[in-house]
C-alpha cells in the first residue's frame, strides 16, 4: 500500500502534465482557427480584390473574436423532429478527433504533447472517426439536405483515405519509420517534396479532400445541398464544426509540412526556435489551400467519385511501387524524383487530355458559324438586297 | 490541367492587384472602429433620387402650384397635395395664383421613375441627390412639405440649379441668337424670374 | 410529375426521396421552386412551380398610361431593363406609325448592348457561384459596376432606368459620354476576357459543364427555347439578325453558336456574344450621328389609334414578344408579353431528367432565368 503511493504520485503528476498540455493545446488550436478565419477572409478579399473585414479592429483583426462571440450568442436550434441525441453528439464526435490527431503532430522536436511511435498511423486511424460525426450530423438533423450531405461525406472521405493511407506509406517506407520525429530527421538532407513530387501532389489533394476544401466542398455545397450535414445546426454547436473544419486543414497542412516539406527544418534558426520554419510552412500552404479555394469551382458527386478511384487510387499504389524498387535497388535519389515526375507529367496530360477534350470542338463551332454567316451573307446579297451600311 | 494553372496564375496576378489598389469602396465610411472617416457615396450629375421641391428664392415661395399633375402621372401614386390660395399673389408679389398647401410623397412606394419631373410644368418638382433615407418608423419616410422643400433647397444649392424651362428658354436664344434676332424670344429671355445660381 | 413518383412506388422499385429546392435556396436564381424526385443523387423527376414573385405586370399595365408602362417593363427583367424598354417603345412606336430619330435608336442600340454585356456577366456569375467558383462572381460584379456607373451617368438609375421614350430617349447623352464608355470599354472587355479565363476552359468547369443538360435543336426547337439557349444547340437564329429592328442591320456582328446544346455550350455563346455586343457598341459609337433624340411627340399625351401590334426583339435571355393592344384612349388595352425567361425554363425538365442532383443547379444557371420575368 505505501509502496503504491510513489507510484500514484507520479501517475498523477503525469495526468497533470498531460491535462496541462492538452490545454495548452487546445489553446493553441483555438488560436490557430482565429488566425485562420482571418487570414481566409483577408486572403480571399484581396485575391478578389477586395478588402476583406475592415472595420473590426486594425485591418479586420478582431473578427474572428467579433465572429465567435456572435456565434456562442446565437440562438441554438434544434429541429424538433431531430434525433436529439445524436443531433447533440455529433458535433463532439467531430470536434473530438479533430484535437485527439494533433496529440501527436509535432510542432518542432520537443513542442509535441506525446510522441508515438506509431504516430503516423494513429494520425491516419484517427482522421477518419470525425467521418462518423459528420454522417450522424447529417442523419440526426432529419433533413433530407443534411442526409445527402452526410451521405456525401462518407462516400467522399472514406474513398479518399486510401490515397492518403498509401501515400503515408510510401513516405514511411522512405523514412523507415511510423514516428514523426524521424520522418522529420530523415529529410534532413532534402525534403521529400524533391524525390516524390507525386506522393506529394497526391497527399495534398486528397488531403484538400478530406477537409472537404474547394474544389472538394462537395458534402457541404452551398449552391446545392445548401450546408450539407450542417443545414440545422447554429450557434455554437455550428461553430464547433466550423472548428474542427479549420483544424482539420491545419492538420492536412501541418501533415504535407511533416511529410513532404522537411517539417520544421530550415536555415538561420536553431533549438527551440525552429517552431518558426514549421509555422511558416504550415501557412504557406495554407495559404495555397486559399489559393485553390479562389480558383477553382467544385467538383461533382460522381467525378469525385471517378477521380479517387481512378485516379488518385492506381497513382498511389504507383507510388508505392515506385518508392519500394527506389529501396530495393538502392537506386540513387534522383531516379526516384524521375520515376514521381514521369508519373506526375503523365497523369497530368491524361486529365488534360480527358477534360479538354470537349474544348477542342470550339474549333468545329467556330468552321460551322463561319459557314452559317457565309451562308446567310450570300442569301442577303440576293435580289432583295441587304442594307449592310458597314 | 493547363487551364486549371492558367486559372491560378490569374488568380495570383489579381492577388497582387488586390494588394495594390482594391476595388472596395469603403461605405459610409472608412477608417477603423475607433476612428471612423465618412466616405458618402458620389452619385453622377443626373441621379435620380427621391423627389423633393423646389424653392423660389426670388418669390420667397415652392414653385409648386399643386396643379395635381404629378400626382395624376405617378405610376405608383405615392403622393397627395393639397392647394389653396397664394397670398403672395394677392399682395402682387407673385404670379403664382394658386400655391401649394401640404404636400406628402410616400418615399417607401416611390420608384424613382421621374416620371413626376417630366410632366411638370412650373419646374416645381425635382429628383434630388437624396438617397440615404432609412427610418426605423414605418411611416418614417412619408415626407411633409417642410421636409421635401429641405431636401429640395439642399439639392439646389449644391448643385447651383436652374429651372429647366429657363435652360431650355436660354438654349433657345442661344440657337436664335446664332442666326436671326427673334425680338420675342430675345424679350422672353431678358426677364428671368427663376433661381439665380448658386 | 407526381404520377411519375407514384408509379415507382407502385411498381415495387426502391421509393425515390422528394427533395425541395427553393423558394428559399442559395442557386434558385430567386424564388423558383424545384420539387425533385431523387434516387440517391439521381435525379428522377422534377416539377418546377414558379409564380412566387407574380406581380400581374400585364394587368397593371392596363391600369397604367403608355409612359408609365416603361416603368413596369424595367421591372419585368430587372437585369435587362433598356432592351425591356426598347422592346415596349418599339411596340407602341410601331402602333403609332412613328419614326424615331437616328441619333436616338443609336443611343438605344448602345445601351442595349451595354445592358446585354452585364446580364451575361451577371449570369457568368451566378454560373460561377452554382458550380463553387467564387471568383468569377466578384469579377463580373466589378465590371456591372463599372457599366452601371455609366448608366446612372446617362438615365439617372442604375437600374430600373425609365430612360426610353416612346418615340426616342428622355434626354440626350450627358456631355462627358464619349469619355466616359471610352474608359468603360477596355476595361470592361479586360474584365470580361478574365472571367473567360478563369472559367470558360477550367477544366474542372468543363467536367460540370460539358454533355450536362444537352437538349437537341429539334427539341429546343419544340419547347420554343431561344436566346443562347437555341444557339448553343447549333442554330443560328437572332431576331437581330432574322428581323432587324432599330438599327442592327447597319452592324457587322457575328452570331455565336454551339454544338451539343448542353450547359457548357450555352455558356460560350454568352461569353462570345459579350464580345461580339462590344463590337456593336464600338461600331455604334463610330457610326453615331448628332440631332435630335425626341420625335416631333414632344411631351403630348401618348394615345395610339385603335389596333393591335406584336413586337418582338432580343434580349440577353432571348426573343421577348410584346402583344399590344389599343382601344383608342391613353392606357393600353392589353399588354401581353412572351418572355424569354419563361419559355426557356419549360425545358428544364426535358434537360435534368437522369441528371445529377448538382447538375439540377448548374442547369437551371445555364438557362438564366429572371423571375421577374418567368412570373411577371
Amino acid at each position: 500500500m505505501t509502496a503504491a503511493i510513489p507510484v500514484l504520485a507520479i501517475g498523477l503528476l503525469d495526468v497533470m502534465w498531460i491535462a496541462i498540455g492538452l490545454f495548452v493545446l487546445f489553446g493553441a488550436l483555438s488560436f490557430v482557427v482565429l488566425s485562420l478565419t482571418w487570414l481566409e477572409r483577408k486572403t480571399l478579399g484581396r485575391l478578389q480584390r477586395r478588402l476583406g473585414p475592415t472595420r473590426t479592429g486594425p485591418m479586420g483583426i478582431i473578427q474572428p473574436l467579433a465572429d465567435g462571440l456572435k456565434l456562442i450568442l446565437k440562438e441554438d436550434i434544434v429541429p424538433s423532429s431531430s434525433e436529439r441525441a445524436i443531433f447533440w453528439s455529433a458535433p463532439v464526435l467531430v470536434i473530438v478527433p479533430a484535437f485527439m490527431i494533433w496529440v501527436t503532430i509535432p510542432a518542432s522536436h520537443d513542442a509535441v504533447l506525446r510522441n508515438l511511435d506509431l504516430g503516423l498511423l494513429y494520425i491516419v486511424a484517427f482522421a477518419v472517426v470525425g467521418i462518423l460525426g459528420l454522417v450522424l450530423a447529417g442523419w440526426g438533423s432529419a433533413n433530407k439536405y443534411g442526409t445527402l450531405g452526410g451521405l456525401r461525406a462518407a462516400a467522399q472521405l472514406i474513398s479518399y483515405e486510401i490515397p492518403v493511407i498509401m501515400v503515408v506509406i510510401s513516405v514511411a517506407m522512405l523514412a523507415g519509420s511510423l514516428n514523426m520525429r524521424e520522418i522529420v530527421a530523415a529529410q534532413s538532407a532534402y525534403p521529400y517534396a524533391l524525390i516524390q513530387p507525386l506522393g506529394l501532389v497526391i497527399f495534398f489533394i486528397a488531403g484538400l479532400a478530406e477537409v472537404g476544401r474547394t474544389p472538394f466542398d462537395i458534402y457541404f455545397a452551398e449552391s446545392e445541398i445548401v450546408g450539407g450535414p450542417f443545414v440545422e445546426y447554429s450557434g455554437a454547436h455550428w461553430s464547433v464544426f466550423f472548428l474542427a473544419e479549420y483544424i482539420n486543414t491545419f492538420a492536412i497542412a501541418a501533415l504535407t509540412v511533416l511529410l513532404f516539406l522537411g517539417g520544421w527544418s530550415g536555415p538561420f534558426l536553431s533549438e527551440n526556435w525552429v517552431i518558426v520554419w514549421f509555422l511558416l510552412k504550415v501557412y504557406a500552404v495554407i495559404l495555397v489551400i486559399f489559393w485553390i479555394r479562389g480558383t477553382f469551382p467544385r467538383l461533382r458527386i460522381d467525378q469525385l467519385m471517378a477521380f479517387a478511384w481512378k485516379v488518385m487510387v492506381p497513382l498511389s499504389f504507383f507510388t508505392i511501387l515506385i518508392t519500394a524498387i527506389y529501396k530495393f535497388y538502392e537506386w540513387p535519389a534522383w531516379s526516384l524524383t524521375l520515376m514521381s515526375a514521369a508519373g506526375l507529367l503523365a497523369v497530368g496530360y491524361a486529365i488534360y487530355r480527358r477534360m479538354v477534350g470537349p474544348a477542342h470542338r470550339v474549333a468545329q463551332v467556330r468552321a460551322r458559324q463561319k459557314a452559317l454567316r457565309e451562308a446567310r451573307l450570300a442569301s442577303t446579297q440576293s435580289p432583295g438586297g441587304t442594307t449592310n451600311v458597314v | 490541367m493547363l487551364y486549371s494553372l492558367k486559372g491560378l496564375l490569374l488568380t495570383l496576378v489579381s492577388t497582387f492587384h488586390g494588394l495594390r489598389q482594391p476595388v472596395t469602396r469603403q461605405y459610409p465610411a472608412t477608417g477603423t472602429l475607433w476612428k471612423r472617416r465618412p466616405a458618402p457615396t458620389p452619385v453622377q450629375p443626373r441621379f435620380m433620387g427621391f423627389p423633393a421641391l423646389t424653392w423660389d428664392g426670388i418669390v420667397d415661395e415652392p414653385y409648386c402650384t399643386s396643379c395635381m399633375v404629378c400626382i395624376r402621372q405617378c405610376p405608383t401614386q405615392c403622393m397627395s397635395a393639397t392647394m389653396k390660395d397664394n397670398p403672395l399673389n394677392q399682395d402682387g408679389r407673385s404670379s403664382r395664383k394658386k400655391i401649394v398647401e401640404t404636400f406628402e410623397i410616400n418615399l417607401n412606394r416611390c420608384i424613382l421613375c421621374g416620371i413626376c419631373v417630366e410632366v411638370c410644368n412650373f419646374d416645381a418638382i425635382v429628383m434630388s441627390h437624396e438617397h440615404e433615407m432609412s427610418t426605423f418608423q414605418r411611416n418614417g419616410d412619408r415626407v411633409d412639405l417642410p421636409a421635401l422643400l429641405e431636401i429640395g433647397m439642399k439639392f439646389q444649392a449644391k448643385t447651383s440649379w436652374i429651372p429647366p424651362t429657363e435652360l431650355a428658354k436660354l438654349a433657345e436664344k442661344n440657337q436664335s441668337g446664332g442666326d436671326s434676332q427673334d425680338p420675342e424670344v430675345a424679350a422672353a429671355s431678358k426677364e428671368p424670374d427663376g433661381e439665380p445660381d448658386g | 410529375m407526381a404520377d411519375a413518383s407514384s408509379e415507382t412506388i407502385r411498381s415495387g422499385e426502391p421509393i425515390e426521396m422528394l427533395l425541395n429546392m427553393g423558394p428559399q435556396h442559395p442557386s434558385t436564381h430567386g424564388v423558383f421552386r424545384m420539387v425533385l424526385w431523387v434516387d440517391g443523387e439521381k435525379i428522377v423527376d422534377l416539377e418546377p412551380h414558379i409564380g412566387y414573385l407574380h406581380r400581374g405586370s400585364e394587368k397593371l399595365c392596363e391600369g397604367e398610361q403608355y409612359h408609365q408602362v416603361i416603368t413596369l417593363f424595367d421591372r419585368m427583367d430587372y437585369i435587362s431593363n433598356f432592351n425591356n424598354e426598347l422592346v415596349y417603345c418599339q411596340a407602341v412606336e410601331k402602333l403609332m406609325g412613328l419614326t424615331v430619330p437616328e441619333r436616338a435608336e443609336y443611343v438605344r442600340v448602345i445601351l442595349c448592348e451595354l445592358n446585354r454585356i452585364i446580364s451575361h456577366l451577371l449570369y457568368v456569375a451566378a454560373i460561377g457561384l452554382d458550380a463553387g467558383a467564387m471568383t468569377p462572381s466578384l469579377i463580373c460584379f466589378r465590371a456591372r459596376e463599372r457599366v452601371q456607373t455609366v448608366f446612372e451617368a446617362v438615365s439617372g438609375a442604375r437600374m430600373m432606368h425609365n430612360y426610353f421614350r416612346v418615340g426616342g430617349l428622355k434626354e440626350d447623352l450627358p456631355e462627358n459620354f464619349e469619355d466616359m464608355i471610352g474608359e468603360l470599354l477596355p476595361l470592361l472587355r479586360d474584365d470580361v476576357e478574365e472571367s473567360d479565363k478563369l472559367l470558360t476552359f477550367n477544366e474542372i468547369f468543363l467536367a460540370r459543364m460539358k454533355d450536362v443538360g444537352t437538349i437537341s435543336a429539334d427539341d429546343a426547337l419544340d419547347y420554343g427555347l431561344t436566346g443562347p439557349c437555341l444557339r448553343a444547340c447549333g442554330i443560328d437564329y437572332d431576331v437581330r439578325k432574322a428581323e432587324p429592328y432599330s438599327v442592327y442591320d447597319r452592324f457587322d456582328f457575328d452570331i455565336p453558336i454551339g454544338l451539343d446544346g448542353d450547359c457548357w455550350d450555352r455558356h460560350y455563346v454568352r461569353m462570345q456574344e459579350m464580345y461580339e455586343s462590344l463590337r456593336i457598341i464600338e461600331q455604334a459609337l463610330a457610326q453615331m450621328p448628332s440631332g435630335p433624340v425626341t420625335s416631333s411627340l414632344g411631351r403630348r399625351l401618348i394615345r395610339p389609334p385603335r389596333g393591335d401590334v406584336y413586337v418582338r426583339a432580343e434580349n440577353p435571355r432571348g426573343e421577348i414578344g410584346v402583344y399590344l393592344v389599343s382601344d383608342g384612349t391613353d392606357k393600353p388595352y392589353r399588354v401581353k408579353v412572351r418572355p424569354p425567361s419563361f419559355c426557356n425554363l419549360s425545358a428544364l425538365k426535358h434537360m435534368v431528367k437522369g441528371a445529377w442532383l448538382a447538375d439540377a443547379v448548374v442547369i437551371l444557371g445555364s438557362l438564366d432565368i429572371v423571375l421577374g420575368e418567368v412570373d411577371r
